[in-house]
Order: C-alpha cells, then structure tokens, then sequence
C-alpha cells in the first residue's frame, strides 16, 4: 500500500514535475480497479531530479527487492543512471518512470495529460485515452484486465457522461 | 431519447464497449456506483481499500509467524 497525501503533498510542494499514471489515475477516472502502489512519471532533466530527491528522501526510499545487506543510495546520480525504478517507501510502494510504454517520454506523457486538484493538490494525470494506449503496450495480464472498463468508461466519456 | 447514465450502465447497448465490458465480466453496478463518487472521494475509498489489504496482509504475516515459532 501507499500512504497517497504525504507523497503527493511533498512532490508538489518541492516542485517536482510529474505525472501521475497507472492505478491512481485509474481510479480517479472512475474504475473499481485496486491498486497498491504509486505510479508517477517524472521529468529526467538534473533540476528536477534534484526535486525529486529533496521530495522523495524524507520517505527513506529502497529499491524492492534489493538485497537489504546491500548499500544504496537515494540521490541524483541514482535517478540520473536509471530510466525506471521501483521504491519500497516508509510510506509504501512507489514506483518513478522516466518513460511510459505505448506513450513516450516525460513531454509526450504530459502532452497526454490533465490537471486536476487530488488532496487539494494541483496535480497532472495521464489522460484516459493515453492510460488505454499504455497498457495496451505494457501487455501484462493484469494491464490487459482492465482494459474494457477502461474503454468503457472512455466511450461514456466520448457520449458526454462523465 | 437521450439515455441516462444509470440506463446505459445497467442495461448497455449492444455493441457498445459498456456492453463489452459486461460480456467481459466487470461489475457495472460497481462502475455506476464509483461514478456517483468525486474524483477524490474514488481516492479515498482506494486509499481505505489499501489501508484494509495492508492490515489483512500483515496479520497473516503474524498468524504465519506464530505458527513457525
């Protein structure tokens, strides 16, 4: 699980620019889907990665499934040699995204996106449209699953209803 | 006549992707009733879920402890 507000609070008030994808954005759009984790994508420029770090360190982030015996460091030369990397958080599983499959990089993805306010927050999702295109590409079962409440919900959206 | 939003969840025209998405086995009735919800009350009620999941899971996690011991 992830506790949500804190890790949105501090992302926005460090000014990290990001976008928030997968399961929380699924939600949002209205689908019963449950998720446990964060998904965000994140600007790879060195400034943001700077952000990210002051707003992620608080949280004492961990790669999962990394050997706990092994050292690791959370900092910018980390984010700046990775693309996509999954954190085990003292607020709960986090997972950053320099690019999203079936969408692009950081401007296609925020070029696909919409502000919204989660929290109070004034925060960007990826769009609906955008959020089919990436699991269709991500191709697993479990992005497959949802795909027809998502095309649903995309087609309601088309006839004006939500 | 313009169908409302309850009609083409809870009887979807055929053909229609809300009509797929049936087929496929989601629960309208569920998607009908997250769509009466804001956008941050869907969060909320993820969040409780999660919080719900993560108390369950622990508890095995002890239960299985336990028995080990």
């Amino acid at each position: 699980m992830v506790e949500l507000e804190p890790v949105i609070a501090s992302l926005v008030n460090n000014k990290v620019e990001f976008v928030i994808i997968g399961g929380i954005a699924i939600t949002h759009y209205g689908s019963s889907y449950v998720t446990q984790d964060f998904d965000f994508c994140f600007l790879r420029s060195p400034e943001n990665i700077q952000c990210l770090v002051n707003a992620m360190s608080p949280f004492n982030p961990r790669l999962r499934d990394f050997p706990a015996e092994l050292p690791f460091i959370f900092d910018t030369a980390t984010l700046q040699n990775g693309t996509n990397f999954t954190f085990d958080t003292d607020v709960g599983d986090i997972d950053l995204l320099g690019e999203v499959a079936g969408v692009g990089t950081y401007a296609d993805v925020k070029e696909n996106s919409i502000e919204i306010k989660m929290f109070e927050q004034p925060v960007r999702i990826l769009s609906l449209e955008a959020l089919i295109k990436a699991k269709r590409a991500a191709g697993r079962t479990k992005d497959l699953l949802v795909l027809p409440e998502l095309e649903a919900l995309l087609e309601l959206k088309n006839e004006g209803e939500i | 006549m313009k169908r409302s939003l309850e009609e083409k969840l809870l009887n979807p025209r055929p053909g229609s992707k809300v009509a797929a998405a049936k087929e496929f086995g989601i629960d309208l009735t569920l998607l009908l009733k997250n769509l009466r919800l804001t956008p941050q009350q869907r969060i909320d009620q993820l969040q409780e879920v999660m919080r719900v999941h993560h108390q369950i899971r622990e508890q095995a996690k002890h239960q299985l402890k336990s028995k080990k011991m």
